[in-house]
């Protein structure tokens, strides 16, 4: 049993890990599998795969948000109508003020900064609950929209939609592919590959155990399969389309805000806030100052989020934004965080969010109803939140388990059986994608 | 165990993508016969993307398209948008039917100008696009437009409006209300265009007022064509305008609204105005029959959801389907070639020959006579 489960960390996670959050992963890529078959190789067709990242991800990038703000303990209902408010602000500006795209983009991003300045201020400073606060926002912000745009839809212009249904350009050689695709693909495998040497060496460094070569190959080589594959497929799609710039987008945004959870001091503050908001400030967190960052962080990524929307769509209209917090919420749930926060990974809410997307594209290729759809994602989302619950309880594959095992012997226990998320370590999760 | 286990689905995994693994860059539709007029097999894929289910009529074209398109030997994917995320839903259903080689795309747009992305990839797989009922803006890439001539439906409601009226109360001048529907509707402002083309004449005579003074189309709207949203402005209008004032008839764009105008007046303990309709709805019928709402349009979903069938039909065999208004229908960017069928106004008078061929409809319309 421990044999096993000292693989399972050092195959999955280096030290520490998440044992729902590589659940998923063995879920997603199971659900993958299961509807390449039910639709006849559907799923992994090239315009298929291209149409599912742009199609989610700006729910995705909400999930970035999301995450920390759920590890901080609080919640934001107000991302959709913050995301519909940025949205139609900016196509109004655009139409109205002629303003060129590049500079409407940073005038939007500069809105959900202003309205997260309003809202982490009532939270972090006033001490309104946070639900309370996004609540009141997402009215606040829904009839923002409406009456900025007086319930209309307005069109942007050409070159505004490059951010949500753009495509990389078409250079070099005719290989069948779209080569900076490839490119992408060679680059994210060579990062892959550089990452974990230097993990081996900095444990080398540390004299700590270096986990057997095998091991390390194997951590490189499944991932570098399953990004050239993906690689291959994004470039292969119709003449003119590629790995979608919204992707793109995603991706940078997923690499710097792991590594800003991960890998500083800034980040491991929102982890101690969740986990106990009065020993982190007694422990010097300056907890009005996290919680702030925290939820104005959710609205610049909201803010993104909405305009990439309406560029996909060419248009911002009175309906965007609807409900697209709850997919957001479930995303980051679905990826193992907890609910009462101090628990989760930036990696683990986009797994989650592309389980829910890979459901909701295969039910949508098999034809199935969006009444049906929707019914089976709620039961998902329980379903897997339940699993995790139950499994914590029976003292298997639990969480905190997995969490604190590796302390057991080097250190003395961590309390036994308390809360400790707080103390988790970095999590050497390998970023997915 | 578990670590060869382990490891055995995952090499049958990456073994299995890799062989699907192939560029389709040669073979993806988008070569064959992208846009041209040749045809295609008897058996092909036709998509029908509809709204969310919020009217009976969507329901019933879903239910028409289904049978019909099997009937005509097609294979068929007919999606309604989810009830919250709709424009979204609508999105994600149409880059699907993309995908699974849908060869016409009959598209019943939620937001008429948000679909310029998805209905640009269908064209580019190769898919005739025909917009259904409402045309969608902003895009070179839509081929057709079939629908109810709504100038028409417009008009019609405006002098049925001013007839209802009429025949209650001899003499004018009237007062009256306006509503429209949601603004994100290309419709809704055509239909209120034909109302006030015929309203227009009589409020600047003098013989109609407008109680509140609200004649824009933006002062009337209602968002999303929701029930509860035009309940709520008439709850307003008869507070703030209707105390001492009677209120002789309102316009009202379709019958979801109208029972909504109907039931706010009602629980207000007013006399009931004369109200326009649209659609032909079970609960409107009925109310027209019992003398309540005063009129609908009887724009028949099954001739509609027919000449569209017909339309893939042509389309499949390699023939330009049929048109009839090649200039008034332009969406921003072109004219859209449209197929209009002419509406029917119904009041308690005709109701009974109106439906007589609706087997849904004509058993609730014998109380009539």
């Amino acid at each position: 049993m421990s044999r096993i489960k000292e693989l399972q960390k050092s195959l999955f996670a280096g030290t520490t890990s998440n044992a729902r959050q590589f659940g998923m992963i063995f879920t997603l890529v199971a659900i993958v599998l299961l509807f390449q078959i039910l639709t006849d190789g559907l799923t992994l067709n090239s315009s298929n795969l291209i149409s599912l990242v742009s199609q989610y991800s700006y729910i995705l990038i909400l999930a970035i948000g999301m995450l920390m703000v759920i590890v901080a303990g609080h919640i934001d209902l107000s991302v959709g109508s913050i995301a519909a408010f940025v949205g139609i602000v900016v196509a109004r500006a655009m139409q109205d003020w002629s303003l060129p795209w590049p500079v409407a983009i940073l005038f939007g991003l500069a809105v959900g900064a202003a309205i997260g300045v309003w809202q982490g201020f009532w939270v972090a400073y006033i001490g309104v609950p946070a639900f309370i606060v996004t609540l009141a926002g997402m009215m606040l912000f829904r009839g923002g929209n409406q009456f900025i745009g007086s319930a209309d839809t307005i069109p942007v212009p050409e070159g505004f939609k490059v951010i949500g249904a753009g495509f990389l350009p078409e250079v070099g050689p005719n290989t069948g592919y779209n080569n900076l695709t490839l490119l992408l693909g060679l680059l994210v495998a060579v990062a892959i590959v550089v990452r974990e040497w230097k993990a081996r060496r900095t444990r080398r460094e540390m004299d700590a155990d270096v986990a057997p070569m095998w091991i390390s190959l194997i951590r490189v080589a499944v991932p570098i399969a399953v990004v050239l594959y993906a690689a291959f497929r994004f470039a292969g799609g119709r003449v003119g389309t590629s790995f979608p710039i919204s992707g793109i987008i995603l991706g940078v945004l997923v690499v710097i805000y792991s590594f800003i959870t991960r890998n500083t001091a800034g980040g491991r503050h929102i982890y101690a806030v969740g986990g106990n908001a009065r020993a982190a400030e007694l422990s010097g967190v300056k907890l009005k100052r996290v919680n702030f960052l925290v939820m104005m962080n959710m609205s610049i990524l909201a803010a993104l989020a909405g305009m990439i929307f309406v560029a996909r769509s060419a248009a911002s209209g009175p309906q965007d934004g609807i409900g697209w917090e709850l997919d957001a919420i479930a995303a980051v749930f679905i990826g193992g965080a907890a609910v009462s926060g101090g628990l989760g990974t930036i990696s683990g809410s986009i797994v989650g969010g592309l389980v829910m997307a890979v459901l909701n594209n295969g039910l949508q290729l098999m034809g199935v109803g969006s009444d049906r759809v929707q019914i089976i994602k709620g039961l998902v989302l329980l379903l897997a939140v339940a699993l995790d619950v139950y499994n914590k309880n029976r003292g298997r594959f639990s969480v905190i388990g997995s969490v604190t095992r590796p302390f057991r012997r080097e250190a003395p226990p961590t309390g036994p059986g308390s809360n400790v998320e707080t103390d988790q370590e970095p999590a050497k999760t390998p970023v997915a994608g | 165990m578990r670590k060869y286990l382990a490891r055995g689905v995952a090499a049958g995994a990456i073994a299995l993508l890799a062989l699907t693994a192939c560029s389709e860059r040669s073979g993806d539709g988008g070569g064959e016969e992208a846009g041209s007029a040749k045809g295609f097999a008897a058996n092909s894929l036709i998509g029908v993307a509809l709204p969310a289910k919020t009217s009976e009529n969507w329901v019933l074209a879903g239910d028409l398209f289904t049978n019909g398109l099997k009937e005509a030997g097609f294979q068929s994917d007919v999606q309604y948008a989810g009830a919250t995320s709709t424009v979204a839903d609508q999105q994600a259903q149409i880059s699907a039917m993309v995908t699974k080689g849908a060869k016409v795309i009959v598209i019943g747009a939620t937001d008429a100008a948000q679909l310029t992305t998805q209905v640009e990839q269908a064209k580019q797989a190769g898919a005739t696009v025909i917009a259904y009922d409402r045309l969608i803006k902003n895009t070179k890439d839509v081929d057709y437009y079939v629908a109810y001539d709504n100038f028409k439906v417009g008009q019609l409601q405006g002098q049925a409006l001013l007839e209802g009226m009429k025949a209650k109360k001899p003499n004018g001048p009237y007062t009256i209300e306006l509503f429209s529907g949601s603004p994100d509707d290309n419709n809704s402002g055509v239909f209120f265009d034909g109302a006030m083309d015929v309203l227009k004449k009589e409020i600047d005579a003098g013989n109609v007022v407008v109680g509140s003074g609200q004649k824009e189309i933006k002062q009337t709207a209602t968002d999303g064509w929701k029930a509860e949203n035009a309940q709520r402005r008439m709850d307003s209008l008869l507070t703030s305008t209707y105390s001492s004032k009677t209120l002789d008839g309102v316009l009202s764009p379709n019958d979801t609204l109208a029972r909504a105008i109907l039931t706010s007046v009602k629980g207000a303990g007013k006399p009931l105005p004369v109200v326009t309709g649209q659609d032909s709805e079970v609960e409107s019928v009925k109310s027209i029959v019992a003398g309540e709402q005063y009129s609908t349009i009887n724009k028949d979903t099954r001739n509609l959801v027919k000449e569209t069938i017909e339309m893939v039909k042509a389309l499949q065999a390699g023939n330009d389907p049929k048109t009839n208004d090649t200039e008034s229908y332009n969406n921003g960017v072109k004219v859209v070639p449209a197929n209009l069928l002419e509406p029917l106004i119904v009041t308690k008078k005709n109701v009974v020959e109106a439906y007589a061929n609706d087997p849904k409809l004509a058993p609730l319309t014998t109380g009539a006579k």
